[in-house]
């Protein structure tokens, strides 16, 4: 089986700043991929550079199309955004930087549709509703602004808004950042249905050991920048072999 | 003060307005300029051209785009019509006018027909455009993304590469809201199927009008110091959903003084009991009706 999404070599750096140094991934088609370690280590820095939101300066991105291999670095910049609001999707950890928060729900989730060239009213709201359906959003609030919704229901639109056109990759920055136990645990459970269900390919990013434990299949962990140690997830979490791992499996709280 | 009065005491030749003014105001310069924008902007149906807009002697918001065009197309053999929301005698239209009378010395008409410039104000004239006609259109806000995309580098962007997804949802949220696409004016466009314009604040009524017209359709934003076109004979399509298609929509009404069923229509309230009157908002075809009849 081909690779969907390889990283080689990839470096960005901030001046003489280490944003991330030589970072490789491979991403299998339905395979989630957790990146972590402590804040600073250059966890966001990678995957904005793989995502397309920064350039890096230098290094490799292989992003299979299925009938292509596509360089990601080399494309032209329309290509790049064709490809970022139909094959890619991003959730961003503040959901507010993912939505348009003066229109309503479902205007959010069409917008992708439409920017394929989706032009049909009645299909495109039956979309909506499978999808509110999906991210277990009651169909009522559909017309309602995302500014009136709880924080962990503006997570899940905001999932909704990028799974709606069945993007192949979706990168997530701590989609559960800054919402309460019981909410984060909700969008767990909706992120592994939906995982399973659509099959789809995850580059997930977290602080949360426990989050990267329940989605991933694979780890990388970082630290100031760099891959300190990557493999299986259930592997590196119960027998982590870099002191810095075993430092980061150490410290989490047990209840 | 001197010059007005050398003004008064020359016969109303080119000549005699020549040393006051130069001919329509702006000088040969400014008009190169323009000019140069207006023909990019012809060469690119809907593309927004940047051009570096001068101060006029009228406020921003009244036309000052429009008349930088105008001025700039302008030749001594031209015969302008200026019209504000359909009609020759409103402020803005009858001042636009006298001050091409007095800058270019040129010949003034209220006939559509009779006009080789018409610079008109958020209407087209029912009356339809010849070849050789060139329609100059006053536009506050060129930018059709403006209202969904803050960002003027981003909305170039989603030009530069058509990511006009956005677009609609702004079709989308209206339906949602209110049953119909509610937008009644400055209807949004697609042009040579390529750029999205806004066609300035016309009534949706008039945009089946700028679809395959002879006429030239200049677009002039002082302001915004933007210049668009439409060349003679461009398909120009109103952006619509499949199953809520675009309606231009007019008011179930004939018009009270000349009986048309077929003009865009102004709404008069006429007493303090609510009664109200609908009549052409284009006096000239208004006008024209009487005189035929």
């Amino acid at each position: 089986m081909q690779p969907i999404l390889s990283v080689h070599n990839l470096n960005k750096y901030y001046g003489n700043q280490v944003g991330c140094k030589n970072m490789n991934l491979t991403l299998y088609p339905g395979e989630v991929v957790g990146v972590v370690g402590e804040s600073g280590s250059g966890k966001t820095t990678f995957i904005n550079s793989i995502s397309g939101n920064l350039i890096p300066d230098s290094g490799k991105i292989l992003i299979e199309t299925g009938n292509e291999t596509i360089d990601f670095l080399e494309i032209s910049e329309s290509l790049k955004r064709l490809l970022i609001r139909t094959e890619l999707a991003f959730v961003h950890q503040n959901p507010r930087d993912g939505l348009r928060l003066d229109v309503s729900a479902g205007g959010n989730i069409s917008e992708r549709l439409m920017s394929i060239g989706q032009r049909n009213y009645g299909n495109i709201r039956q979309t909506i509703f499978k999808w509110l359906d999906k991210v277990e959003i009651d169909k009522s609030r559909v017309d309602d602004f995302p500014r009136t919704f709880s924080g962990g229901m503006l997570q899940r639109l905001q999932i909704a808004k990028n799974l709606v056109t069945s993007p192949k990759i979706i990168f997530m920055d701590e989609p559960t950042g800054g919402l309460d136990v019981s909410v984060q645990a909700k969008i767990l459970d909706l992120l592994r249905k939906l995982v399973r269900e659509l099959n789809l390919s995850v580059v997930i990013v977290s602080h949360d050991l426990a989050v990267i434990r329940l989605l991933a299949d694979k780890i990388i962990v970082m630290e100031n920048g760099e891959a300190v140690e990557s493999g299986l997830c259930d592997q590196v979490l119960d027998d982590p072999q870099h002191s810095y791992t075993q430092l980061l499996v150490s410290s989490v709280l047990q209840v | 003060m001197n010059n007005v009065l050398k003004f008064k005491n020359k016969k109303n030749t080119v000549a005699a307005q020549d040393e006051i003014y130069n001919f329509a105001y702006l000088d040969e310069n400014t008009k190169r300029m323009i000019r140069r924008a207006l023909i990019k902007a012809l060469c690119i149906p809907g593309f927004q051209v940047p051009f570096s807009s001068r101060e006029m002697p009228m406020p921003y918001g009244w036309g000052t785009g429009g008349v930088q065009v105008t001025s700039s197309c302008l030749t001594t053999d031209d015969v302008i019509k200026v019209i504000d929301q359909g009609a020759d005698d409103t402020t803005n239209a009858v001042s636009i006018r006298n001050f091409f009378k007095k800058t270019a010395n040129i010949k003034t008409t209220e006939k559509t027909s009779q006009a080789s410039i018409i610079q008109t104000r958020h209407r087209i004239p029912e009356e339809k455009l010849k070849e050789k006609q060139i329609l100059v259109y006053q536009v506050p806000i060129p930018e059709p993304l403006a209202f969904l995309e803050p960002r003027y580098q981003e909305t170039k962007k989603m030009h530069a590469l058509s990511e006009y997804g956005i677009m609609h949802v702004k079709l989308y949220e209206d339906i949602t809201k209110n049953g119909h696409i509610e937008t009644a004016y400055a209807y949004p466009v697609k042009t040579n199927d390529r750029y999205i314009m806004d066609p300035s604040p016309i009534p949706k009524f008039d945009n089946p009008k700028m679809n395959n017209n002879p006429a030239i359709q200049l677009f002039g934003a002082g302001r915004e110091q933007r210049i668009y076109a439409i060349p003679p004979y461009t398909e120009v399509t109103s952006l619509d959903f499949e199953d809520y298609p675009f309606d231009p929509s007019k008011a179930p009404h004939k018009c009270s003084i000349c009986g048309s069923n077929e003009s865009f229509l102004d709404e008069i309230i006429t007493d303090d009991d609510g009664n109200r009157s609908f009549i052409c908002s284009d006096t000239n075809y208004c006008n024209q009706r009487m005189e035929n009849n």
